[in-house]
């Protein structure tokens, strides 16, 4: 029930997302990075349906475009982090030890960093494009996916079903690849999912900060963050962007919680 | 019990050797220096020669890091090259008002995500469900500078309730302080709630299928009683751990929040450190960062047990 | 249940804290105070040292020198009445004004003068303008003598028109003139015993910095100019409170929590047009904005590729986006402020689009990338930077923009590594200033955009010389050169905008981008 309803709104939003960014691709209504000094900070209209921003581009065709941008930054991000992440803390969890000790040692060492001031400074090293947005912001989030892997991969390799798959004769590896794995992907989802809102948040903060995605290309992150001086007075400019990652995020939430609930055994009958 | 204290804070020091590595590394690798962003566009050369041999920049790299590393050891963070304030006694001062945003604000945001998760879990897949999901993902995408602007613009300059910039310390006046810290932690405390709410819920989901909960239900224990006994305290641990996790993230994310609200806290003075490469006090401020970060989390663990009666202090 | 709990004690104390603000009493005694922002803490209250330009600012209500810049940049007598200078130039004779009190009472007299001067020109003082008068420098300082209590003489190694510029320059602490209480007896510093209309206060690092009104201040007869003339302090006591979000600034304005607030931003100039309680004072300033080239770089250094992008450019209209009409457009590197500022200097690039695409073809550029670093420290300099992408792009021109942070690009600016970056530069307040920031051998100095040896010599020779039409001469020439070989398209001199609630009286901005609370009252 839950989970279709889940599938249902997540699915379309996100496939209204994709379908955004794929079109942006071939056709936005104007420019998005047309400047037209007539006709800056214009409301919403039949001509500019979203209005324009500071310097009279259109926001409509911004946010097209930055639908784009913003996936793949978030998608690129989420990915570094996790696919590290689950390999470092996999490791770490099977073979325990002095290599666990010194993984841990590294990744507690990372976490307990301040996530977007790290990126503030890792981005101030590689400098403030996508790449360097992805590699900072992918850098502060592996450690939290390393940890929640690990604790999964040693609670789960106690178990019953386990020793069961060991007793048969599978290798250690099988069994971890085929039973481990399975199990730690559920935090791994709820967490990923998270990361991806945090990743769309961190990169308009870092905007804020000063430093993110340099505009004039669009991104979700940097609009909202452009914003920020109009908002009393244009409030569509803040309104458009923001309501945009909300609604990602509400489409990735609920698309991970049925995702979780598929690939979760306990949950699976919920 | 005092073996395990020992063990574990013996584990954490070469995670701070690490982290003071590391700190030192990533801090002279950012380019520009704190004699250039004093100097300005109005740069002499020589000036800026004497002011680096004056500061100890001239030194090589590596020199510096052991001068430092001897220094930390005697419990000496240096000065700051901006205004030649001792850094410790500083970051202590800017962490008194970081500290007391995150941990009132996180307390807050704990008490009614735990709530709100449990509420949600109880009444899986219903369209309440739905809308205390809905709600915190609401909450979770909602940028802290654009909700800090909104409160200050509703509460600052519409309804001219609270103050809109300033601080005064609690120690000068609590009221003052207070009307000073309430928007920060309002702000603090919504966003936090949208990403504590969906792990309170998930680990309600995980704490309602135990079987000691179907046995209380059969027994004939009133609902309530069930959800308020057994199933909250156990759901609050997986929460409580998290905390400890994202004690991190808060620390960064209240560098925007210190930002907007003007408030002198610590995570304004590390963004101010590093735009302008007040070497010194960037590393002190992400080294006592990661300490507070250790003991924090270590407190987590040992307090975990008192939540969770399954695990016991190994 | 318990999820409202928390939720209705917050409201309900929110409700009566309320009430308790608003019966608290805003304004307790007669004492007047005026509020106003800093974007970033003072270094010091040590002047010319340990400063930035908030610190110049804020210590230039403290402390004076002998001389100090008038509202014209022209220098103008403060604790000097008035000078002579022998015939070759070497010698200024300072007559010193009578009954002039520190903050700790003592009356000025010439040896306070020596020994101040004494101690800045000592290297453990590290003045920053010390290597001003190093043989690098514009001239050596021989002697400093005090013929009787009232005179002082100082003697140079040559003649220069910058001496008395370089003594009033607020970066270098006006030379101030301070009270040897200023420093313990090891030399190290304590904090400003000097001769301004306010002592320092409270210094609350990180939050505020209070000056109260020194009343044995006894103000000069001329009118207020700059930071000479008259300066009587109107209020009790000023606030600078520190307050880097320039949002936060703008709230605290139209709250009333702030009296004014100054260096805004240009977005904020919009919302608060229009607002009945408050009053916008918007005045040019001396600094300067503009598109820098590399003139080494294998494509820039083309100079038909300069040349097309400086003509792709309608500066009027990006200045005009840019600052909202608060500034006016100038290719020149003198500000539109200066009384140097000609016809000669009014005449810059007009934008021709086919002359540029006709240029580009000359210099068989098809679309390379260049690359442009910009800056979000200066929302002006970020929005330059975009105005001029859209516009070179219209000719053909693939301009890339890349953001730093200003110390990243303060450093890439110091070592010359960059294409292209949009910039801007801090006041000068001298015609041959403005042309030293630009000009000189890149091969010693990179930060410096304009190497050409000819214009070296002429910058220096107006530096001698202090005859006006000889000195305009060379800067009218100056221009034309600069103009010709494009190592650069200036832009536009900035606009100092503050916010003022309306019962402030007598409030002023001035050439240089720094705000002055003596003559301003609250009613």
């Amino acid at each position: 029930m839950r989970w279709r309803a889940n599938t249902a709104i997540g699915g379309t939003l996100i496939a209204l997302l994709l379908g955004t960014a794929v079109a942006a691709a071939f056709w936005t209504p104007f420019d998005p990075l047309r400047i037209n000094l007539k006709a800056r900070l214009q409301p919403p209209s039949s001509l500019h349906w979203l209005g324009t921003d500071e310097f009279g581009r259109d926001v409509l065709s911004r946010l097209m475009t930055g639908a784009s941008a913003s996936v793949v930054v978030a998608l690129a991000t989420v990915l570094i982090a996790v696919s590290i992440g689950v390999l470092v803390g996999g490791v770490a969890g099977y073979l325990r030890g002095w290599t666990d000790r010194i993984i841990m040692a590294v990744n507690d060492a990372l976490l307990a960093f301040p996530g977007i001031l790290l990126a503030l400074a890792v981005m101030i090293v590689v400098g403030a494009n996508k790449t360097g947005l992805v590699l900072a912001l992918g850098l502060a989030y592996i450690p939290s996916v390393a940890r929640v892997v690990r604790g999964t991969v040693l609670s789960i390799r106690e178990r019953e079903y386990i020793e069961a798959s060991r007793v048969i004769g599978n290798s250690e590896f099988y069994s971890m690849v085929r039973h481990v794995l399975p199990n730690a992907m559920a935090p791994v989802a709820v967490l990923a999912t998270s990361m991806f809102g945090w990743v769309l948040l961190a990169e308009s903060a870092l905007s804020f900060l000063g430093l993110g995605v340099p505009p004039p290309a669009p991104t979700w992150g940097n609009m909202l963050a452009a914003s920020r001086p109009y908002m009393e007075t244009a409030a569509w400019l803040s309104v458009a962007p923001g309501l945009c990652i909300a609604l990602t995020l509400l489409g990735i939430n609920l698309l991970g919680d049925s995702l979780r609930d598929r690939l979760d055994p306990r949950m699976a009958h919920g | 019990m005092l073996g395990y204290l020992t063990r574990r804070l013996a584990m954490t020091i070469p995670t701070l050797f690490l982290v003071a590595i590391a700190v030192f590394t990533l801090v002279r690798l950012i380019p520009g220096d704190p004699v250039q962003v004093m100097l300005g566009d109005n740069t002499d050369a020589a000036q800026a020669a004497q002011l680096r041999a004056q500061l100890g920049l001239d030194q090589p790299v590596p020199l510096q890091f052991l001068y430092w590393l001897g220094h930390l050891a005697t419990g000496d963070l240096g000065h700051s090259i901006t205004n030649n304030l001792p850094v410790l006694p500083l970051i202590l001062e800017r962490f008194q008002v970081s500290a007391v945003i995150v941990l009132v604000a996180v307390g807050l945001a704990a008490c009614i995500a735990v709530v709100a998760g449990l509420i949600a879990a109880w009444k899986q897949n219903s369209a309440l469900d739905l809308a205390i999901v809905g709600g915190a993902t609401l909450l979770l995408s909602i940028p802290s500078f654009w909700l800090g602007l909104l409160l200050l613009l509703l509460f600052g300059l519409k309804l001219k309730w609270l103050p809109v910039i300033g601080y005064v310390p609690f120690s000068e006046n609590f009221w003052q302080a207070a009307m000073f810290m309430l928007l920060p932690i309002a702000t603090l405390t919504i966003v936090e709630i949208g990403v504590l709410t969906r792990m309170a819920r998930a680990a309600s989901i995980e704490v309602l299928r135990l079987e000691y909960v179907t046995h209380a239900r059969a027994k004939g224990v009133p609902e309530w009683l069930v959800l308020g006994r057994h199933v909250l305290p156990n759901a609050f641990a997986p929460t409580w751990t998290l905390i400890g996790l994202v004690l991190g993230h808060l620390l960064g994310g209240i560098a925007v929040i210190e930002t907007v609200f003007t408030l002198p806290g610590l995570g304004r003075l590390l963004v101010d450190s590093i735009f302008a490469r007040d070497y010194p006090v960037v590393q002190g401020c992400l080294l006592f960062t990661a300490v507070i970060y250790v003991v924090v989390n270590l407190i987590v663990d040992l307090c975990y047990p008192l939540f969770d009666p399954r695990v016991a202090v190994a | 249940m318990n999820a409202r709990r928390p939720s209705c004690v917050m409201m309900a104390g929110l409700i009566a804290l309320a009430a308790m603000l608003a019966a608290a009493p805003v304004r307790a005694g007669a004492e007047t105070l005026l509020r106003t922002r800093l974007n970033a803490d003072i270094r010091s209250t040590d002047p010319g040292t340990n400063r930035d330009a908030n610190t110049d600012g804020v210590m230039a209500h403290l402390v004076e020198g002998l001389v100090a810049f008038r509202d014209d940049t022209s220098i103008g007598p403060m604790l000097a009445d008035s000078w002579d200078v022998s015939n070759d130039g070497k010698t200024y004779t300072f007559h010193l004004r009578q009954g002039v009190k520190f903050h700790n009472g003592a009356v000025m007299t010439s040896a306070d003068v020596v020994w101040s001067l004494k101690r800045w020109l000592d290297p453990a003082t590290q003045w920053r303008c010390l290597s001003e008068f190093s043989a690098s420098g514009i001239a050596q300082i021989e002697k400093i003598e005090a013929p009787d209590t009232q005179t002082v003489a100082i003697t140079l190694d040559r003649a220069t028109a910058l001496f008395l510029p370089t003594l009033a320059r607020p970066d270098c602490g006006q030379a101030a003139i301070i009270h040897h209480d200023s420093v313990g007896p090891d030399g190290k510093w304590i904090a400003p015993v000097g001769t301004g209309p306010f002592k320092l206060g409270d210094w609350k690092r990180g939050q505020y910095v209070d000056l109260v009104r020194f009343d044995g201040y006894v103000a000069r007869s001329e009118p207020r100019s700059g930071n000479a003339g008259a300066k009587t302090a109107d209020v009790d006591r000023v606030r600078f409170n520190i307050i880097p979000d320039s949002s936060a600034a703008k709230a605290g304005l139209l709250s009333g929590a702030l009296d004014v607030v100054s260096n805004l931003s240009i977005p904020d100039l919009e919302d608060l047009k229009g607002r009945p309680d408050v009053q916008l004072s918007i005045t040019p300033a001396l600094g300067l904005t503009g598109i820098l080239f590399q003139t080494r770089d294998p494509l820039l250094k083309d100079l038909r590729i300069r040349r097309a992008i400086a003509l792709s450019l309608d500066t009027p209209e990006i200045v005009d986006a840019v600052m909202e009409g608060t500034a006016r457009a100038n290719n020149s590197a003198l500000p539109i402020g200066s009384p140097f500022y000609g016809e000669a200097e009014a005449h810059g690039y007009t934008q021709n689009v086919a002359e540029a695409k006709k240029l580009l073809v000359q210099a068989g550029y098809h679309g390379q990338p260049i690359k442009m670093i910009a800056n979000k420290r200066y929302s002006y300099v970020f929005d330059s930077a975009v105005l001029v992408q859209a516009m070179a792009q219209s000719v053909g021109i693939n301009i890339e923009i890349e953001v730093l942070d200003w110390a990243a690009q303060l450093d890439r600016y110091n070592r010359g590594d960059y294409q292209s970056m949009a910039f801007t530069y801090s006041a000068r307040l001298d015609p041959s200033l403005s042309f030293e920031m630009l000009t000189g051998p890149k091969a010693t100095q990179p930060r410096k955009v304009w190497d050409n040896p000819e214009a070296q010599v002429m910058m220096q020779q107006s530096m001698m010389i202090d005859d006006k039409a000889k000195r305009q001469e060379l800067f009218d020439e100056m221009h034309r050169r600069f103009i010709d070989d494009v190592p650069m398209v200036v832009l536009f001199n900035g606009s100092e905008i503050a916010g003022l609630r309306k019962n402030v009286k007598g409030y002023a901005g001035w050439l240089f981008a720094q705000p002055r609370f003596w003559g301003v009252s609250i009613r």
